[in-house]
């Protein structure tokens, strides 16, 4: 990763089991949204690492993907927003200001929700809760359980390997902090999972705990049905959209498996690069202290390549930090998506099965009983739910790579602009040089002056500045 | 003894000969008021034409390098380069140039020029010839002599020598120089014939003097520290650099994988394929561009190298001053103890210790009459070397004069040309930000066509 040492967040510092409020029993969800303005004790202590974030202000906000604040990039969620829906919002989540706890048993971080709605399914306008990781994984296996003919989102990556990456250090706790971001956003944008009560009870409950204990709720009849559907049935064919998206899935997570190498063998390239210039840059200064007239100006280049350097830097994290991880998503994504393929195929066989079962029985008034008129409404659900998620899959696709991409783009450009910014201004202060005194135009015979001065004259010279 | 100053049958007589040049001979005469040296007679403007004895301007180029094969010393078969040298003399007046002389030398030759120059000029700060081996080479370089690269590179650095001793206002008057652009064959046997490697100070006298001086001039000592730290300090700079351009090249060219990849991508893709198509198309343009920007990257450092090398003709002249100055001083202190000899013999007293003294003692006293004659020996050894002393004395003064004046110039002359060097690598950079800065825009918008 990059240079400096990964900082860890501030803990809130050991404390009984009994004397603590428990966490997650978030208090400020009666309060307006606009600040935590009366948190629990224990939370007061503990430092909030909401600075670097866009804090969303009161009223609307866009629910697109957590990003710095460039203008293209906000652009580019406006876009997201006016592309995925044409309707107007009316549900807004976000995950924010991460905090470390401290208890005898265990660490871990807990996360803010912040919840704005104006549906009925909500009691109040705005919600403010705290979750753990925990908790998402309970929502998300809710999800698949109670609608499993829907396309679920990913979440990050549960278990770390420790030792290998501090599972508390600001940049992780921060990558994470996105990627739940995107889980719940894209939950809020999907028309049917928005409005499941599991969906809801996360989102609202003050002692998530206590429901978890609860149970399961009312079951969808295709839910329950499906939760028992057992494997082991043949597939005949496989209708034309699903075995294509199929293929395509394969290639597809195997081209973003080679970008990520890719990416990431090239931010390893920067990395070194930055090492060598790292110490290209001193050599200029301890050559300046021997010299005269031309103290100043290699100074000068020393500072220059001490720029580049540290615009570098923020090259290879920015990439580190926004790139990668949006890429792994995808890779899982796409796993999420085969594994719903999986079970369509099942739900398909098993009808299949039934009714060929059926066809053999040779009855008088061939009838199709009633469970099998049941297997064929499952498998027609399905088909049709799962159609409509993947055309949804594949619009989100597009505009969340077209955005990651731009997204890579501008950071390069920022860094070149950076870079070039900094030459320049070296390069005004020295005395005005002249075309005629570009040395290699000296050197060279006429036959290759005039190449040369072909591109030379391309370059922006000094005194044009 | 070798001499401080050029044998003056080595001094090309002035005109009626051929004219050699003026100082700033050698430059292409498009570039104008630019030359090279500080001219120690007078300003550096059209005034000059005038006052001088020196009729035309003339270029000179390296104009090509060609591989040959033949016959060395032993016998036996070499493959080695030659480059075209040719000069072309100026009408100063309409400016149009006519092909004067052509001849071919190889690298070898080059070497002994240098080395002739070194012996007869050695007050002179001598312009370096470019590496005899590619050295600081980063990977993808060949540091092999053959290599087209090199070869390239080197036929420009020759050309650079020869301009500067063209433009230099005391070596450009050479002969043996003259002759080495005009005389192809029988030049190696000319330049042999002037004894010149026999006058050459031996390293070992060189080093021995520059332990033992006692009082040499301090600008002399100072200049040395400075030319041994410019050395360390380029050599690692030009090391470091080496890497940077290696690591710079990886960068670069991995992102040519991106070009493979969306490629491959685009196909499975319906809206998006288009944009990543050409998206990859400017990735690979990406990775391309970083051969041609290090190929320019060479050429400063090419010219960092010159001056890394100027470190040592810079040293040369100190040792030169030292060895003069320990030469004095060796020969002082003989002045003074043989006048203490003669001292000792005139009154009778015996202070220092003598072979004679000794022998005396043993074998018994010499007589009056061997006495005189032996003082008349030494009277007549302290008046010739009061006669060297003051010889030496003013070669001295004159070399550390006209060596100093000399260092004036190459002084001025380091400062500019280090300085339009770092400009022009900072053009080389501000064009690689803005080839950086297009192509990346490029692709963001095939991005966004996405």
């Amino acid at each position: 990763m990059s240079g400096g040492p990964p900082k860890a967040l501030p803990s809130t510092g050991p404390q009984s089991l009994r004397d603590m409020p428990h966490p997650l029993a978030g208090s400020s969800s009666e309060e307006a949204v606009g600040g935590d303005s009366t948190p629990s004790p224990d939370l007061l202590t503990a430092r909030s690492f909401g600075d670097k974030d866009l804090i969303l202000p009161n009223g609307g906000t866009p629910a697109g993907p957590a990003s710095p604040a460039s203008s293209s990039s906000l652009l580019n969620r406006l876009q997201l927003d006016d592309d995925i829906d044409g309707e107007t919002r009316d549900l807004f989540v976000t995950v924010d200001d991460p905090k470390k706890h401290v208890c005898t048993m265990e660490t871990y971080i807990t996360y803010r929700i912040t919840t704005k709605s104006t549906r009925v399914e909500f009691d109040l306008p705005e919600y403010s809760v705290r979750r753990r990781y925990q908790d998402f994984d309970w929502l998300r296996n809710k999800l698949e359980e109670s609608q499993p003919t829907h396309l679920i989102p990913p979440l990050p990556e549960k278990f770390v390997v420790k030792g290998v990456v501090d599972r508390f250090s600001e940049e992780f706790v921060e990558t994470r902090r996105k990627a739940l971001d995107k889980f719940l956003k894209r939950i809020t944008d999907h028309p049917v999972l928005s409005f499941n009560e599991h969906f809801n009870v996360f989102l609202t409950a003050k002692d998530l705990n206590a429901h978890k204990k609860q149970g399961m709720a009312l079951l969808t009849r295709v839910g329950e049905s499906v939760k028992h559907v057992t494997g082991g049935y043949k597939l005949r064919s496989r209708p034309l959209e699903f075995a294509a998206i199929g293929e395509y899935l394969d290639t597809f997570a195997l081209k973003l498996g080679t970008i990520d190498r890719i990416a990431q063998r090239i931010i390893k390239e920067e990395i070194e690069y930055l090492v060598e210039l790292r110490e290209y840059g001193p050599v200029y200064s301890t050559w300046s202290a021997l010299e005269g007239e031309l103290a100043e100006p290699l100074e000068g280049v020393s500072a220059c390549i001490g720029n580049c350097s540290t615009a570098l830097e923020e090259l290879t994290e920015d990439m580190t930090e926004d790139f990668l991880p949006v890429l792994r998503e995808y890779i899982l994504y796409s796993d999420c998506m085969k594994s719903v393929l999986k079970k369509r195929d099942q739900v398909q066989a098993e009808y299949e099965a039934k009714l060929e079962a059926v066809a053999l029985r040779k009855e008088e008034r061939p009838k199709v009983p009633a469970n099998v008129e049941k297997c064929q409404d499952r498998m027609e659900c399905f088909n049709a739910d799962l159609k409509a998620d993947m055309e949804r899959w594949q619009n989100s696709k597009r505009q969340d790579f077209r955005q990651l991409l731009m997204g890579m783009a501008d950071k390069n450009i920022q860094y070149y602009e950076k870079e070039e910014e900094s030459v320049s201004r070296w390069a005004s202060k020295m005395p005005s040089v002249t075309a005629n005194s570009l040395l290699l135009v000296k050197r060279k015979p006429p036959q290759f002056a005039a190449t040369f001065l072909g591109t030379a004259a391309s370059k922006v010279f000094i005194s044009n500045y | 003894m070798e001499q401080a100053l050029p044998d003056p049958e080595r001094r090309l007589q002035p005109a009626p000969l051929e004219p050699l040049g003026h100082p700033d001979a050698g430059l292409e005469s498009a570039v104008g008021e630019e030359a090279e040296g500080a001219r120690d007679e007078g300003p550096g403007d059209g005034s000059m034409m005038e006052n001088n004895f020196w009729l035309k301007k003339i270029e000179i180029s390296v104009s090509e390098a060609e591989k040959r094969t033949g016959r060395n010393a032993m016998n036996m078969q070499e493959t080695y380069t030659a480059y075209l040298i040719e000069t072309r003399s100026v009408e100063h007046i309409d400016g149009q140039s006519v092909l004067t002389d052509s001849l071919w030398r190889r690298y070898s030759e080059f070497e002994l020029l240098r080395n002739y120059l070194l012996v007869y000029y050695p007050h002179i700060v001598v312009p370096p010839l470019p590496e005899k081996r590619a050295e600081f080479v980063w990977h993808k370089l060949s540091a092999d002599n053959m290599d087209p690269d090199f070869v390239e590179r080197r036929r420009i650095g020759l050309e650079n020598f020869l301009l500067r001793v063209a433009s230099h206002p005391i070596l450009c008057r050479d002969k043996i120089f003259y002759l080495f652009l005009t005389q192809e064959g029988n030049w190696k046997e000319t330049v042999n014939e002037t004894g010149f490697q026999l006058k050459a100070d031996s390293r070992l006298k060189a080093l021995n003097a520059t332990f033992r001086v006692k009082n040499p001039d301090k600008r002399f000592t100072e200049l040395k520290h400075y030319s041994d730290e410019l050395q360390s300090v380029i050599s690692h700079l030009l090391r470091v650099r080496a890497r940077v351009a290696d690591r710079l090249y990886g960068v670069y060219k991995v992102h040519g994988n991106y070009g493979r990849v969306f490629s491959e991508w685009s196909a499975i893709e319906k809206e998006m394929g288009d944009g990543l198509q050409s998206a990859g198309h400017h990735m690979d343009v990406y990775a391309s561009s970083i051969d041609d920007i290090l190929e320019d990257e060479e050429h400063y450092a090419d010219q960092l190298k010159e001056y890394l090398f100027y470190a040592e003709a810079l040293r040369a002249v100190c040792r030169k001053h030292e060895l003069m100055q320990y030469d004095l001083e060796m020969a002082a202190q003989d002045l003074a103890s043989k006048k203490q000899q003669c001292e000792e013999l005139a009154t009778g007293t015996v202070r220092t210790f003598s072979l004679k003294g000794m022998t005396t003692k043993l074998f018994g006293q010499e007589t009056p009459e061997q006495r005189e004659a032996r003082i008349k020996v030494l009277e007549e050894q302290i008046n010739e070397g009061e006669q060297q002393l003051k010889s030496k004395n003013q070669e001295g003064r004159e070399f550390v004069k006209n060596a100093w004046a000399d260092i004036e110039r190459f002084k001025e002359q380091k400062n500019h040309d280090l300085k339009e060097a770092l400009i022009s690598y900072a053009v080389m950079q501000i064009s690689m930000c803005k080839k950086g800065i297009q192509v990346w825009t490029n692709a963001k918008e095939c991005f966004s066509k996405m």
